[in-house]
């Protein structure tokens, strides 16, 4: 508040000006609480212009867009709504633009007073008061006001007691707009989320465990163009749909949820998938503009035989990994809504024990640094994670491509027979994060891994392993809290899966990272055992910042039985 | 079950470990150790240790460390073969002194 500022108050708070310190509380209160304008100003602006005397009372707002003002309401015997004046016209412009208190004592004899109004109606400006609505973000507007009942010509004290009341006003405004931005931006995100949960609903469910395909799909915005789907035809077959959209956004959004629904139409009716894709084609060319596509793979898995059949159209080439080597399928035919009468060619595989991946270009657009993951980091990914369970795997990998940055709506749909048999509990036990619990965690660990055939060298290195990641859990995750750790032991096919889970606050997973061990120091072992012991690990926070789950996998075949 | 037990032998403190040696008396074994190489050169005696995890292995680096800056022995004795693998495992078989025995402590020094 300046000097002079403050030298009003204390005079309008006690000598002859009580009155002005009276209107000021009242419109500071009335402003304060309403975020109703269209009631609260109007009543303002007459108050202040009653208690000034004025003939005249106008509010100009500026408009961002046009760098205009415009008159939002007026007292007074003109009606100037609706005037809209550049930054430099008339005293109310130049109010604004040197951010000052301008006061026109003769307007007929200063050049910068804005004369049409007069002149169009016949009203005569004969002194004047303008001062700017500042609120933090910089200047809004201006209160103005016209001629003194009295005759008078405005004065200093006038000048004054006006910036007073312009105070409440301007941040009466600025609440309302802050408040009108919020309501649009609710009401934006409820659409989306109504957009989301409608694509959500198109996506196929997820089936039980041993249902042989699993898809994920990341949205990079609130709304995807990645779609996929799988379902089951009479005759035993499986149908599966993969499709990207070109475009982000609401309306490839809209013609993803067309394509979904066209191809899933076209699947059930069981047709060949270069037949399938051709179809889809044909209806997508007539309905899609504006250089929007569709890209998609589609075909059948007989479980019977093993026997895969699918076609593509312009989707990345999936990716077969069997027995520690890739092969590529690619797309035969070009992407659906460009061109009508294209063919699709077919491409058949043998599943056998190998993995089908399916990755929307959102995957290897992934940003890496630099650069992007690519099909090399893709295929990295994927060896790495190799012995991993399908559903291990797929959750290790999509959280690893969280941690990268995405750019691009990004789907994955695996196609995988499940392992003979499904994954066995050998072990599951909770017991407080205490380090004086790990000696009888450790006891029944090498009992559970005894049990299940594992070789004595074998079964110490795991158990140095678990008690390991126990140890860090207690030190690190729980600090010095209390809660309890969870370990569960499953054998799946040749696979021992290791899972310890806490109630600890989520640990960054970046943050852990081996120690070099050329150094030799004492502390931070723990992780390069765990690395040197298992085959792969996975930490990951779990969903609400509290608790983490901590997998861990070897590669161990199970003995043979002995008859 | 989880021991301490120190014996002098000579300007030697050896100090006889059993059991399990892990997170909930590493921090004890560190003790020991630090506080005999205060006065002596130290001999860790392993033979009776059937586990020990890297709270354990971290409390012998930090004694060869102490006494390596107070120019004082520090060996470990009769390692057993579940904390050799350790040892190896963490790459620490080739840093420590190991002796099968006391008579190995005079030979090795």
């Amino acid at each position: 508040m300046s000097a002079t500022t403050a030298g009003l108050l204390v005079r309008a708070a006690t000598g002859d000006d009580a009155r002005a310190f009276a209107l000021l509380a009242e419109l500071s209160e009335a402003l304060a609480v309403s975020l109703d304008l269209r009631r609260t100003l109007p009543f303002a602006l007459q108050r202040i212009a009653d208690y000034m005397e004025a003939e005249a009372a106008s509010l100009f707002l500026l408009d961002e867009e046009t760098a205009e003002l415009e008159c939002k309401l007026c007292i007074g015997p003109i009606d100037l709504r609706g005037l809209r004046l550049r930054r430099d016209q008339g005293i109310v412009g130049h109010s604004l633009t040197d951010k000052a208190v301008i006061i026109v004592a003769d307007a007929s004899s200063d050049p910068r007073v804005y004369k049409r109004v007069d002149e169009q109606t016949g009203f005569v400006t004969r002194s004047l008061v303008c001062v700017p609505l500042t609120t933090a973000k910089g200047t809004i507007g201006v209160l103005e006001l016209i001629n003194k009942r009295s005759g008078e010509p405005f004065d200093a004290t006038d000048a004054g007691i006006l910036r007073l009341l312009a105070a409440p006003t301007a941040m009466a405004i600025s609440n309302a707009r802050l408040a009108n931005d919020l309501v649009e931006q609710q009401r934006l995100k409820r659409e989306f989320d109504l957009a989301r949960r409608l694509q959500k609903l198109l996506l196929p469910k997820r089936r039980r465990a041993g249902f042989p395909l699993l898809a994920v799909n990341l949205p990079a915005h609130e709304i995807s163009g990645d779609f996929y789907d799988y379902f089951d035809l009479p005759d035993g077959r499986i149908g599966f749909v993969v499709g990207d959209v070109a475009g982000k956004g609401l309306d490839a959004a809209l013609l993803m949820t067309r394509a979904a629904s066209l191809l899933r139409w076209a699947g059930k009716d069981g047709l060949a998938p270069g037949e399938w894709l051709r179809r889809a084609n044909e209806e997508l060319c007539q309905t899609t503009h504006g250089g929007r596509f569709v890209c998609a793979v589609v075909g059948y898995y007989t479980r019977a035989t093993g026997d895969v059949v699918m076609a593509g159209a312009g989707f990345p080439p999936a990716l077969f990994y069997q027995a520690g080597t890739f092969a590529e399928y690619r797309s035969d035919g070009p992407p659906l809504g460009i061109v009508v009468g294209q063919d699709f060619h077919e491409t058949r595989l043998r599943l056998g024990d190998g993995a089908l991946y399916f990755f929307s270009d959102g995957v290897t657009d992934v940003r890496k640094g630099e650069g992007r993951l690519g099909q090399d980091g893709v295929r990295a990914l994927i060896e790495h994670y190799a012995d991993a369970s399908p559903e291990v795997r797929l959750r290790a990998m999509i959280s690893e491509l969280r941690q990268l940055r995405l750019v691009d709506d990004t789907t994955l749909l695996l196609l995988e027979e499940t392992r003979a048999r499904a994954a066995v509990l050998l072990l599951r036990q909770a017991f407080p994060a205490e380090a004086e619990r790990l000696r009888a965690m450790r006891a029944d660990l090498r009992l559970a891994l005894d049990r299940a055939g594992v070789p004595a060298d074998l079964r110490d290195r795991l158990v140095l392993a678990v008690d390991e990641a126990c140890c860090n859990i207690i030190r690190h995750a729980y600090a010095g809290g209390s809660g309890d750790i969870v370990l569960s032991l499953h054998r799946d096919g040749d696979v021992l899966e290791f899972e310890l889970r806490d109630d600890a606050p989520g640990v960054d997973p970046e943050r852990v990272t081996p120690r070099d061990l050329a150094e030799c120091r004492a502390g931070g072992l723990g992780v390069n055992f765990i690395d040197a012991l298992m085959d792969g690990w996975r930490l990951q926070p779990r969903a609400g910042g509290v608790g983490n789950v901590l997998r861990m996998w070897k590669r161990c075949p199970a003995a043979e039985e002995t008859a | 079950m989880n021991d301490i037990v120190t014996e002098r032998h000579g300007s030697l403190t050896l100090i006889k470990l059993a059991g399990e040696v892990d997170l909930s008396w590493s921090g004890r074994v560190r003790d020991a150790i630090l506080a005999a190489l205060d006065t002596d050169s130290v001999g860790v005696d392993l033979g009776e240790v059937s586990y020990i995890d890297s709270s354990g292995i971290a409390a012998l680096v930090e004694g060869l460390q102490t006494a390596r800056d107070s120019g004082r022995r520090f060996v470990l004795v009769a390692t057993s073969k579940p904390v050799f693998a350790v040892l190896e495992l963490a790459r620490l078989d080739r840093v420590f002194t190991l002796v099968p025995d006391l008579a190995g402590v005079a030979e090795a020094g």
